[in-house]
């Protein structure tokens, strides 16, 4: 029994590749088409994976600020703050230390400070924090705590930033999704035209199989796997062809100019390109699926 | 074996066969005959479960046809060996793979085919033709490798429509004499014609489809 099975998938592989042989001209029709679309798919991938990395950046960035209250106890407050989990640093600086920033910042008027007593000034503590842990839940968190703390006159952190990033981040997301789904569809219906194309050519074929007695799966397991192997050679030649793109834009030194910016430009990690992957497979699956679906209808006696 | 039992078969209400009935026994050779448009090719794609009668019923061995699941047309279809006019093989497989098509559609791979093959290829008279592609031969031999393939299952019936339709005379005759020498051998036959001279060749019992 299994080595009937065995001989049947042999079989299937080899009408498989012999089908794919006897119309190479019609096979490289359909491998081109589904190559440009995976290419869009995955081109169209890698551009949303560096917006949301780049604002992710943005997000990470974030500081808070601690002002203290005049007389408090500033390594209490210090203290406290460092037992919070997601902290990097902090720093503190004193009344002295607030109006050489504020000169820092004003050096062109820095005459109008002169003779200005320090402690007019808020002693604080900027706090940054580690940026896997960083996020909109995180910061207001943060924020209540050290709010309610003694000795804590203000925090402040750049809220809004924070939820124009967040807005922005979640707009991106149903966009995104919005296309992959599209773009989903657009792949089971670009191989299930570049399918149905090889299949139009062998419904001769067809028909002299099913009139030989052939059933529906000896004839449609063949179409699934030449549809299959297809699917991922166009796959790899997709990927293949973006990597080689990616890597001139690299090479003309667009990263040093984008990283002016700060936008450091990455290419897709491998769980992204597994899942594209993935879709890719079950689009070629479907593809196969609906154009040959037609052709293996049976009547009832 | 086989029982037409009053069969009709219509298309958009035209009836192209009324009242159709007659009986075929094991081992018998038959010719349908009648003019072209008569209903001779659908007479046989009743039986192959191809075409469906308007009314009627249409038993083969122990199965009224009318009663056969979709899922087990192919494994009727494996029992009857059709052969048609215009031979239908595959152009890009041999002679050889066209023929262990029949086999390997059921399941049976490997040294069988083979020694199938080639045993049904040598009775044909084309076991040295066997690496040859289909359009590389002539017509007889392609019809020859059509035979070759629709016995090769060890089918009960042999169906042919009109084998020698594309033929000239002597090939008609060689084709004829390797049905009759298969059906000698036990199998039925039932081959759909018009041409008087084949049914003369032939000398067996003859249904005129427009008179039965």
């Amino acid at each position: 029994m299994i080595s009937q099975r065995v001989n049947y998938i042999i079989n299937y592989f080899k009408v498989a590749l012999l089908n794919i042989k006897s119309n190479i001209t019609g096979n490289l029709f359909a491998f081109a088409i589904m190559s440009f679309s995976y290419f869009i798919m995955l081109f169209f991938l890698l551009c949303y994976v560096n917006i949301y990395n780049y604002m992710r950046l943005f997000q990470k960035n974030n500081i808070m600020i601690v002002f203290l209250k005049n007389g408090a106890k500033k390594d209490n407050v210090i203290n406290y703050i460092k037992t919070i989990k997601g902290i990097k640093n902090i720093h503190y600086y004193s009344h002295k230390s607030s109006l050489k920033f504020l000169e820092g910042k004003v050096n062109h008027i820095r005459s109008i400070l002169k003779g200005v007593n320090p402690d007019f000034l808020p002693s604080f503590i900027k706090i940054r924090f580690k940026k896997d842990a960083i996020s909109k839940i995180f910061l207001s968190n943060i924020y209540l705590r050290i709010k309610t703390f003694k000795g804590v006159s203000i925090v402040y952190y750049n809220k809004l930033l924070e939820d124009k990033i967040v807005q922005f981040m979640f707009f991106t997301k149903v966009i995104g999704l919005i296309i992959f789904i599209f773009l989903f569809i657009l792949s089971i219906f670009i191989s299930y035209s570049a399918i149905k194309l090889v299949i139009l050519r062998k419904q001769t074929e067809i028909e002299i199989l099913k009139l030989i007695g052939a059933t529906n799966s000896y004839i449609r397991i063949p179409m699934f796997i030449e549809g299959e192997i297809g699917t991922i050679l166009s796959f790899f030649l997709s990927v293949l062809l973006l990597f080689l793109i990616f890597k001139t834009f690299i090479y003309y030194h667009f990263s040093d100019f984008l990283a002016y910016f700060h936008i450091n430009i990455i290419f897709l990690s491998g769980w992204q390109i597994f899942l594209i992957f993935i879709i890719a497979l079950v689009s070629g699956f479907l593809g196969t699926y609906l154009s040959s679906k037609k052709f293996f209808y049976e009547p009832a006696i | 074996m086989i029982e037409f039992n009053h069969v009709y078969k219509s298309y958009d209400k035209n009836y192209i066969l009324r009242d159709l009935n007659f009986n075929v026994n094991k081992g018998e050779f038959i010719f349908i005959t009648g003019p072209s448009g008569a209903g001779k090719t659908t007479t046989l794609k009743m039986l192959i479960a191809l075409e469906k009668p308007t009314h009627g019923t249409i038993k083969f061995i122990d199965t009224e046809l009318q009663n056969l699941k979709p899922k087990d047309i192919p494994f009727l279809r494996r029992k009857i060996g059709f052969v048609f006019q215009d031979f239908k093989l595959l152009s890009n497989r041999t002679v050889f793979q066209n023929v262990a098509l029949g086999l390997e559609v059921s399941g049976i791979f490997g040294d069988v085919i083979v020694k199938n093959v080639t045993e049904i290829l040598k009775a044909v008279e084309l076991f040295v033709k066997k690496d040859e592609y289909p359009l590389s031969l002539s017509g007889g031999e392609q019809q020859r490798v059509a035979i070759a393939r629709a016995l090769i299952q060890n089918p009960q019936v042999l169906l042919a429509d009109e084998p020698t339709g594309n033929l000239d005379e002597d090939t008609s005759r060689i084709i004829i004499d390797l049905i009759k020498s298969f059906n000698n051998k036990g199998t039925t036959v039932i081959l759909a014609t018009h041409d008087k001279n084949l049914i003369r060749m032939g000398r067996a019992r003859t249904i005129d489809i427009t008179k039965s």
